[in-house]
């Protein structure tokens, strides 16, 4: 599972090592990364909605 | 290799001109405003890190570009990855932008905050010509363009602030903060001074805030910049800053006018003076649909001659007092006071060969109104 998520994780930040994605595409369900993604894409617009909130006081 | 060579020159060469040009008022102004000068800073931060950026990319391609060509005998590396470096060219520009971002946000945030104004005034977009209202001092009139049509056309010179001139500025107190209230009576359009660094859309049905503390007295000049139609071109700003002594005899000055026009409702009005003053209404705010000869054109149907019009004068009445709805004719009674309207209906109805010799009171009008 955290493999999943650092995965995720390296997706969101656009850069990934080939040795991972080859291991991503060959073990596990795809439903997973879906909800894995959808979750931590959650927490990203929370997380800069709470920075947008105190920067405005 | 030559045609690359002058193109390295030639880049050379612009980046070297870059900031007699800037000099030379190609740039943004810098303004009269705090906030205006923010945003030049602004401006020229990020135009400078703009610049080093591309200097130092365009600098490190042509190198390789040169050293590295094929009549040298270079061969391509042929490899898949390179986390490190996809890292550092994706955390570098992040940097660079959260970096860009932060001041610009703090600056926008001040853009923002119109509380604790001094002065409201009320902006008001009309096609094509603007209304402003001093908010709490009974103050308020419109802005048209004074350039002469004659300047336009081409058949006189164009005169120092052509197109940039108008019959009555806005005036406002330097060193005072001014909350405009920004909305349109028909269409979108959006009032702008680049000395002021305010751009701030007019749009019917919203209020708009925006505000300024100007700290020149001067005259600073912008124009409508959403376009809404015809003479979108012709509906000029222009703000007059003074010190606040000289704003408050204008304003007393304003008042008393304002004051003796309300007074003058009830009076009985001869036809000269309803006459001299309806021709400046008219060529203030009617001529430029209806034309300053009552001819019309298009859409816009001429008043010299019209036979409805001059048989019947209730209806003339109504249709400049209520507008006609649906159409590009407004609704008067809201924007012009008692007197010009009369005024303006006593004019249409005897200017231009029309001689009907009706004259229309204001009071007649005031009754419409209440
Ligand atoms: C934005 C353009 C515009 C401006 C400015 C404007 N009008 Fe009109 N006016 C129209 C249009 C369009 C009509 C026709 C409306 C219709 O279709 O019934 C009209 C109609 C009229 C009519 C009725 C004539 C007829 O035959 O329908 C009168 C009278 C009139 N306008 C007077 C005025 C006066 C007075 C002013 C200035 C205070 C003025 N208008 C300013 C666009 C304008
Ligand atoms: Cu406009």
């Amino acid at each position: 599972m955290w493999n999943v998520v650092k995965s995720v994780l390296a997706a969101f930040f656009g850069v990934q090592k080939e040795r991972r994605r080859q291991e991503d595409f060959t073990h596990g369900e795809p439903i997973k990364f879906i909800v894995v993604g959808i979750l931590l894409a959650a927490v990203l617009v929370i997380l800069i909605a709470m920075i947008a909130l105190t920067a405005a006081g | 290799m030559r045609a690359m060579l002058a193109w390295v020159t030639g880049m050379g060469v612009s980046w070297l001109l870059a900031p007699a040009a800037l000099a030379n008022g190609w740039n943004m102004p810098k303004g009269v405003t705090e906030i205006s000068r923010d945003i030049y800073s602004l401006h020229m931060t990020i135009f400078w890190i703009c610049v080093v950026i591309g200097v130092v990319v365009f600098a490190v391609m042509f190198y390789s570009l040169f050293r590295y060509r094929r009549s040298q005998g270079a061969k391509a590396d042929n490899f898949h990855e390179h986390t490190t470096v996809e890292v550092l060219w994706t955390t570098i520009p992040l940097l660079i932008l959260v970096g860009m971002a932060l001041p610009a946000t703090a600056t926008l945030q001040r853009m923002y905050d119109p509380s604790g104004a001094d002065l409201d005034v009320m902006v008001t977009g009309q096609q094509w010509r603007w209304h402003y209202e001093y908010m709490d001092e009974g103050v308020s009139f419109t802005s048209s363009m004074s350039t002469p049509t004659s300047q336009i056309s081409g058949e006189e010179a164009r005169g120092e602030n052509y197109l940039l001139d108008v019959d009555n500025p806005l005036v406002l107190p330097v060193d005072q903060k001014v909350r405009f209230l920004l909305t349109s009576d028909d269409v979108i359009h959006s009032w702008w001074v680049p000395e002021l660094a305010v751009k701030q859309d007019a749009v019917p049905g919203f209020v708009n805030e925006n505000w300024v503390r100007i700290e020149e007295p001067g005259i600073y000049r912008g124009q409508c910049t959403e376009l809404c139609g015809k003479d979108h071109a012709f509906m000029p700003v222009v703000v007059h800053a003074m010190e606040q002594d000289e704003y408050d005899e204008w304003l007393a000055e304003r008042k008393a006018e304002a004051e003796a026009e309300a007074n003058s409702v009830d009076r009985e009005w001869e036809m000269d003076e309803l006459m001299e003053r309806g021709e400046q209404v008219y060529g203030s705010v009617c001529a430029t649909c209806h034309q300053q000869d009552g001819s019309g054109s298009g859409q816009f149907p001429a008043l010299a001659g019209n036979d409805q019009m001059l048989d019947d004068v209730d209806w003339h009445k109504d249709v400049v007092v209520n507008g006609v709805s649906g159409t590009p004719m407004a609704a008067f009674g809201g924007s012009l006071s008692a007197v010009e309207v009369a005024a303006v209906i006593t004019y249409e109805r005897n200017a231009w060969d029309n001689d009907t010799g009706d004259v229309v009171q204001p009071s007649e009008i005031q009754e419409m109104l209440e």
